[in-house]
């Protein structure tokens, strides 16, 4: 199975099981979607559950909202995370806060779905990892789908839940091969413990996720230790028990994202955790992300930008041997 | 001038194409713009055109092949009249390609080691520096950071690990010390199970020996790539026959022992039976005129595998000479890729350590193998494995008779001394 087949399977699932649940984008129906993702669900559901919309993002997001209120479960696919700027002012102003403001009388169960991430030169505009934005508004829930188990189950569970989730995959993501296991009690408030160890805890989602598990035992050999990594399956809510009670054990941080360093995410993950276990560490937290810069197009320098396997290595390696593993 | 056709990049996940169907052939003339192929990408199938025109000269990937994107598919030669010719190094191209392809794990290892190389520069702290654990463990512990830090018997920053080798180094004498190092103990465990003021050679050694305490011993590269054949050795379907042959006939020549004689007569009987010296490639058996065997041999405790070709082209005297070259280059570590690859059958014999019989594993990419046994009045025990995959019983059988009544032929056998004196 493919990690897009696991997300098109929640939806055909919930839209089966639930007639209120719809979807709508750019290109989600007759051209079953950009990526594919929403592939075959047109002809199956028909073209008023798959709805074809304009390239208008803040119409799609308000659109999806009146839908909600008007008693729908809809499913909003913007194209790229790179589009939603375009929708902020729905999703900031209106989707996130709706709930609060009408005291609770209005729930928005809407789901806005989108890839983000460096592709392969699609250059600046279309190559953002956008999660700090949506991490940081008080009233969204954001999820991240690492895997198809968390493609699958996770987007279920947004599909289900009352609240507005902004559900981020990856774009890379979308052909990979990969299967769902099993869960009996999936939450996605859990983050996942995808391997145990001792020596350091590496916080990561999407595909630095992937790209972490494969150099990780490059690490434990060179530095001599294991390593504990977890995935994140919602980053607001963030599990942060989990991530602090696996430092409390290793003693040590790494928080690896593909954002650019200044303002990321993993600044919220890292300042958490020293809230919670400053006592306990043993060296001062690693951030891994992008440089500072717009992606580049020119494929050697956007490799040189963004967060690779071989990099992540190096610099944990490095990072260990200065401070004392 | 010719222009390389590369699999293009068609969408923005795209990693590797498949080619799903050439609208030309080799030979063809191609229009600048006209499409040449059908590639499937993760999204859909798209038509790739020529950016250039000309004769379509060669195509590297087959149809139903994938290759990652960048790796040229197919070349064209913009001047006709050259296009004609026929190009001859496909084969050297696509092998070339498929190995590009693998991205292995040793080479994103090689990499990381690279960058790790670089030196890291040293940030001045003041003394008494130390990670906040660090800091707990010594409170603990009783022990003053900033004393040791300017005894210089902590380092600046100092670590939890660091205070911990501190305090219980001092439970141990020197030689204790060295032995923890060899299994790779940690100082705590032991301190915390032994339970003694000062922890000497013995009681460690006598703490070893209670817990069953393994000691750790490294995996050399040679048998690493041993273990790592071996494993691709299970794929193999394998059948066995058992014979016995009469070594006892085999004329005594100096400098030529019994395994020489086995590897040349394996070699000649090799020769009427194709399917021994035939490989598995895909769909196809790739069968090779001369008979190459390989011949295990052991240094100490390593396994070299090393190769003796055209066995039939020569004389017990220059196999001999084969052998001991080969043996010599194994004692030395100076077998190189050439001397290690290329043989079909494979030979192993035990028969110096007064065993009866045994069988061995077939190495990868081999039809099979034999396994020789101590000679017992005249007669050996052999063992015979063969890949199911490229030869059937059959003809296994009347492969392994036909060795076995060999050793009967005294006609050949002289034939065979003859050459040599």
């Amino acid at each position: 199975m493919l990690y897009r087949e696991a997300l098109n399977k929640a939806m055909d699932e919930m839209m089966e099981k639930d007639p209120s649940v719809v979807i709508l984008g750019e290109d989600v129906g007759f051209y079953g979607g950009n990526y594919k993702v929403t592939e075959g669900l047109y002809a199956k559901y028909g073209r008023k559950r798959v709805i074809d919309t304009p390239i208008a993002e803040n119409s799609i997001v308000g659109t999806a909202i009146g839908m909600a209120i008007g008693g729908l479960r809809p499913i909003a696919e913007i194209m790229t995370v790179n589009f939603s700027l375009l929708a902020m002012d729905q999703i900031v102003n209106q989707l996130a806060k709706i709930r609060y403001m009408s005291g609770g009388k209005i729930v928005l169960p809407v789901v806005i779905r989108m890839p983000q991430g460096v592709a392969k030169q699609l250059a600046a505009q279309h190559s953002q990892s956008l999660e700090r934005f949506f991490a940081s508004v008080p009233g969204l829930r954001v999820f991240v789908a690492s895997d198809a188990t968390t493609a699958y189950y996770g987007l279920k569970y947004a599909i289900t839940t009352d609240d507005p989730v902004i559900f981020l995959e990856h774009t890379l993501l979308y052909p990979e091969k990969m299967e769902i296991e099993e869960e009996k009690n999936f939450s996605p408030y859990r983050a996942r413990i995808k391997k145990e160890g001792e020596g350091i805890t590496i916080v990561s989602y999407l595909k630095m996720l992937h790209d972490t598990l494969k150099v990780v035992p490059i690490i434990e050999k060179e530095l001599n230790t294991t390593c504990e990594v977890i995935d994140l399956c919602s980053i607001n809510p963030l599990d942060i028990s989990t991530i602090a009670n696996s430092v409390k054990k290793t003693k040590r941080l790494v928080v690896i994202t593909e954002e650019p360093k200044t303002g990321s995410y993993a600044n919220e993950i890292i300042n958490k955790v020293l809230e919670e276990v400053f006592y306990e560490l043993d060296a001062p937290p690693l951030k891994i992300g992008s440089e500072d810069v717009p992606t580049p197009y020119n494929r050697t320098l956007e490799l040189a930008s963004i967060p690779t396997p071989e990099k992540i290595a190096s610099l944990i390696i490095k990072w260990g041997r200065k401070h004392g593993i | 001038m010719e222009y390389k056709i590369t699999m293009p990049q068609l969408t923005d996940t795209m990693e590797t194409g498949k080619i799903v169907r050439w609208l030309k052939k080799e030979g063809d003339y191609v229009q600048e713009n006209e499409p040449v192929v059908e590639v499937e990408t993760d999204k859909a199938v798209m038509e790739v055109p020529s950016f250039r025109s000309g004769i379509l000269k060669k195509i590297f990937v087959e149809e139903g092949e994938e290759v990652p994107v960048g790796t040229q598919i197919a070349v064209i030669e913009t001047d006709v009249e050259k296009g004609k010719e026929k190009s001859s190094h496909k084969e050297e191209i696509s092998k070339d390609i498929k190995e590009k392809h693998k991205e292995s794990k040793e080479e994103l290892e090689k990499k990381v080691l690279e960058q790790i190389k670089q030196e890291e520069e040293k940030i001045e702290l003041p003394e008494s520096s130390a990670s906040p654990s660090a800091k707990k463990l010594a409170k603990e512990l009783g022990i003053d950071i900033k004393k040791y830090q300017e005894q210089g018997l902590l380092p600046v920053p100092a670590h939890e690990k660091d205070i911990k080798e501190l305090f219980y180094k001092n439970f141990f004498t020197k030689e204790a010390l060295e032995i923890l190092q060899k299994y790779n103990l940690s100082l705590e465990e032991v301190v915390k199970q032994i339970k003694k003021e000062k922890i000497s050679k013995k009681d460690i050694l006598k703490f070893i020996q209670n817990n069953n305490i393994p000691q750790i011993v490294p995996i050399s590269d040679v048998q690493k790539r041993v273990i790592e054949n071996l494993q691709r050795s299970i794929s193999i379907p394998v059948f066995h026959i058992y014979e016995e042959i009469k070594t006892g006939n085999i004329p005594d020549i100096e400098g030529i022992t019994l395994t020489v004689w086995l590897i040349k007569i394996l070699g000649d009987t090799m020769q009427n039976h194709y399917r021994t010296r035939a490989k598995l490639e895909g769909d196809i058996y790739k069968v090779y005129p001369n008979s190459n065997i390989c011949v295990a041999i052991a240094v100490e405790e390593e396994l070299f595998v090393p190769v003796i070709k055209n066995v039939n082209l020569k004389s017990l005297k220059e196999i001999a000479d084969d052998l001991n070259k080969l043996k010599e280059k194994a004692k030395q570590r100076k077998l190189t890729l050439e001397d290690l690859t290329g043989s079909t059958f494979s030979l192993s014999n035990l028969g110096m350590f007064n065993i009866l019989s045994f069988d061995a594993i077939i190495p990868p990419e081999r039809v099979g193998i034999v396994a020789i046994g101590t000679e017992i009045r005249g007669k050996t025990k052999i063992t015979f494995s063969f890949d199911h995959r490229i030869i059937n019983g059959r003809e296994a059988a009347i492969f392994v008779d036909e060795f076995k009544n060999r050793f009967l032929d005294k006609d050949y056998l002289n034939k065979l001394k003859k050459e040599v004196v």
